[in-house]
C-alpha cells in the first residue's frame, strides 16, 4: 500500500516536473540538437582534410568518432525536444515548426547512415557529393534549423536578456557550417569516384560558389543580429568562430599552409567592421553596406577549398596538399575580378532575405 | 565628430584589410620557395637472360632525397605487352596507396603535368603511390615477371614527385622517353626457347 502510494506520487511529481519545466526540456533538447550538429560539421570539415592529406584512415578515426558523437547527441536532442514539447502548456503550435524540421532532419541524418554502408558495399568509397552524403548534410541542415527556430523562439518569448541571446551563437553556426557543406558539395571537385563522376560541372560550380557563399556569410550575419534584437558584437563572435572552426580544420592540420593562418586571421576584420557600422546606423544603406561587405570576401572566408572550384575553370591545375595556397593566392585576384559584383548583390539580397526570414523565425 | 572618426578608422582598416589580402599577402605567399621532392630508384634484375616459361625478379627500392613529397609515384610499364594478365605478378609492396594498374587506351597524364595535358596509354604499367612520403622513406616495389613470348622483354621504370615543381621532382632525369613523355631507365631481359 505505501509503496503503491509513493509510485503513484513519483509518477505524478515527474508529470508536474515535466509539465513546469517542459519549456526549458525543449530548450535544452534544441542546444543539444544544435550542438550535436556543429560536432557534426566540425567533424566533417576535418575529416575532408584527412582525405585530401590522405592520412591513414580507419574507421575510428577521430573526425569519424566526431560525427557519430555530434549525431548521437543531436538525436538525444531531437528525443528531449520531442518530450518537452509533448508536455508543453503554452506555445505548443508555434514549437511545432522546430519540432517537425529536427524530425526530418533526424529521421535523414540517420537514415544516411544504412544508405552509406549500403552504397560503399556496392560502390567502394564515395566522394563528397553522392546520394547518401547528400542525404546527411540535408539532415545536418534540417536539424540545425530546427534548432536554430526552438532556441530563438524560446529566447523570444521569454524576453531573454543579453546574456542568453549569444544561446543565437550556438543556434546559428551549425546552420552556416551545414549550408556550407551543401554549396560545397555542389561545388568542389570532390566526387569523382571509379563508379560514379558526380563532380559538378565547372561552370555550374563557379556559379553556385560565387552567388551561394556570399549570400550565405550575409544571411548568417544578418540573422544572428536581428534575431538577438541588434546586438552589438554578435556578428564579430559568429564571424570569428566560424573562422576558427575552418582553420582548425583546414589549415592548421595541414602543415604547408601553416603559415598562412595569420592571412586567413584577418578575415575578422570585415565582420567587426560590421557590427561597428551597424552599431552606429542601422539604416537600410548602412545594412546594405554591410552585406556587401560580408559577401564580397566570400573568397577569403572560404580559404582554401573555395579554391579547387575556381582552379577548374581558371587553371585546371593538379594541386597537390602543399601546392593549396599557391594556387589559391595565384587565384584570389581573378577570382575577385569576375565575383566581386555578384558577390556584392548576392550580399546585399541576404539582407533584405534576413529580414523576411527573421519574421517567419520570430512569429507569434 | 567622434561619429566620423570612427567612420574614417573604419574605412582605412577595411582598406588595410584589402590591399593586404588581395595585393600584399599573395604576393608574399607566391614569392616563398616550393617544395622540391627529389624522388630516386634503385632496380635489380634477378636474371638478363631466361627460357621461356621461367620467372625472373624486378626489384625496385625508391627513396625520396628531397622535401617532403604530396605523392611519390613509381611506375613500371611494359611495352612489349598489350595485357598485363598473368605476366607480371606483385611480390612485395609497401607504398601507402594500393597499385593502380593502367590499360591500354586508357587516358592519362603526360609531360609531368599532373593531368593537365594527356594521352592514350600504348601500353600497359602499374603505377604504386605513397601519400605522402617523407625523406629517405625507402619504399619497395618487387615484381615478378614471366614472359610468354620469345626475344627482349623490355620493362620501363620511372619515378615522380608531387608536387612537381622541378626537374629533380622525376628519376631518371634524361634518357628515352615514354608514351607520356616521361623518361624512364629500360631494363630488358633476353628470353631464349
Amino acid at each position: 500500500m505505501i509503496i503503491n502510494d509513493m509510485t503513484t506520487s513519483l509518477s505524478k511529481s515527474s508529470e508536474t516536473f515535466l509539465k513546469t519545466k517542459s519549456e526549458i526540456i525543449f530548450l535544452i533538447g534544441s542546444i543539444l540538437t544544435s550542438l550535436g550538429i556543429l560536432l557534426v560539421t566540425v567533424g566533417g570539415s576535418w575529416d575532408i582534410t584527412n582525405h585530401l592529406l590522405s592520412k591513414p584512415e580507419t574507421f575510428f578515426s577521430p573526425p569519424h568518432a566526431l560525427m557519430y558523437f555530434g549525431v548521437a547527441v543531436s538525436l538525444s536532442g531531437v528525443v528531449l525536444s520531442f518530450i518537452g514539447w509533448k508536455n508543453l502548456q503554452k506555445f505548443r503550435d508555434s514549437y511545432f515548426l522546430s519540432l517537425k524540421i529536427k524530425l526530418i532532419g533526424i529521421g535523414l541524418l540517420t537514415g544516411a547512415g544504412p544508405l552509406d554502408f549500403f552504397w560503399h558495399s556496392y560502390f567502394g568509397l564515395d566522394g563528397l557529393l553522392s546520394p547518401p552524403h547528400f542525404t546527411l548534410i540535408t539532415g545536418m541542415f534540417l536539424c540545425s534549423v530546427g534548432g536554430m527556430i526552438g532556441i530563438s523562439r524560446y529566447l523570444k518569448f521569454n524576453n531573454s536578456q543579453s546574456i542568453a541571446k549569444y544561446l543565437l551563437i550556438l543556434a546559428v553556426i551549425p546552420v552556416w557550417l551545414s549550408a556550407s557543406g551543401i554549396i560545397s558539395s555542389l561545388s568542389l571537385p570532390f566526387s569523382s569516384t571509379d563508379f560514379f563522376e558526380f563532380n559538378p560541372e565547372p561552370t555550374f560550380a563557379f556559379i553556385i560558389a560565387s552567388l551561394a557563399y556570399p549570400f550565405l556569410i550575409s544571411l548568417s550575419l544578418l540573422l544572428i543580429f536581428r534575431l538577438s534584437n541588434y546586438q552589438f558584437g554578435i556578428m564579430s563572435i559568429l564571424g570569428g568562430l566560424f573562422l576558427l572552426i575552418y582553420s582548425s580544420t583546414a589549415i592548421i592540420p595541414n602543415f604547408a599552409m601553416f603559415d598562412t593562418i595569420q592571412f586567413y586571421s584577418l578575415n575578422l576584420i570585415p565582420f567587426v567592421v560590421a557590427d561597428v557600422f551597424l552599431k552606429l546606423n542601422r539604416s537600410k544603406l548602412s545594412l546594405f553596406f554591410v552585406g556587401g561587405l560580408v559577401g564580397s570576401v566570400f573568397y577569403m572566408v572560404y580559404y582554401p577549398y573555395v579554391m579547387y572550384t575556381y582552379n577548374e575553370i581558371f587553371l585546371g591545375k593538379l594541386v597537390s596538399p602543399s601546392l593549396i595556397y599557391f594556387v589559391y593566392f595565384e587565384l584570389i585576384q581573378t577570382v575577385l575580378l569576375f565575383t566581386i559584383i555578384p558577390s556584392i548583390v548576392m550580399g546585399i539580397l541576404a539582407v533584405v532575405f534576413s529580414a523576411k526570414l527573421t519574421k517567419k523565425i520570430l512569429i507569434n | 565628430m567622434k561619429k566620423f572618426l570612427i567612420y574614417l578608422s573604419a574605412f582605412v582598416i577595411l582598406s588595410l584589410y584589402f590591399i593586404l589580402t588581395i595585393f600584399v599577402l599573395p604576393s608574399e605567399f607566391l614569392m616563398t620557395e616550393q617544395l622540391v621532392p627529389e624522388p630516386a630508384f634503385q632496380s635489380t634484375l634477378s636474371d638478363s637472360e631466361i627460357t621461356l616459361g621461367d620467372s625472373f625478379r624486378l626489384d625496385i627500392v625508391s627513396v625520396n632525397n628531397g622535401d617532403y613529397a604530396d605523392i611519390h609515384i613509381v611506375s613500371v610499364a611494359f611495352p612489349d605487352l598489350t595485357k598485363i594478365n598473368d605476366v607480371v605478378k606483385i611480390a612485395t609492396y609497401d607504398f601507402t596507396l594500393s597499385p593502380s594498374y593502367i590499360y591500354v587506351d586508357e587516358e592519362i597524364g603526360s609531360k609531368y603535368s599532373g593531368g593537365v595535358e594527356t594521352t592514350l596509354a600504348q601500353y600497359p604499367s602499374i603505377e604504386a603511390m605513397s601519400r605522402p612520403l617523407k625523406p629517405d622513406v625507402p619504399t619497395h616495389f618487387d615484381l615478378v615477371i614471366t614472359p610468354q613470348e620469345l626475344g627482349i622483354f623490355n620493362i620501363y621504370v620511372k619515378s615522380i614527385g608531387i608536387p612537381h615543381t622541378s626537374d629533380l621532382s622525376h628519376y631518371p632525369y634524361s634518357g628515352i622517353l615514354d608514351h607520356q613523355n616521361e623518361y624512364v631507365l629500360v631494363y630488358s631481359v633476353t628470353v631464349n626457347p
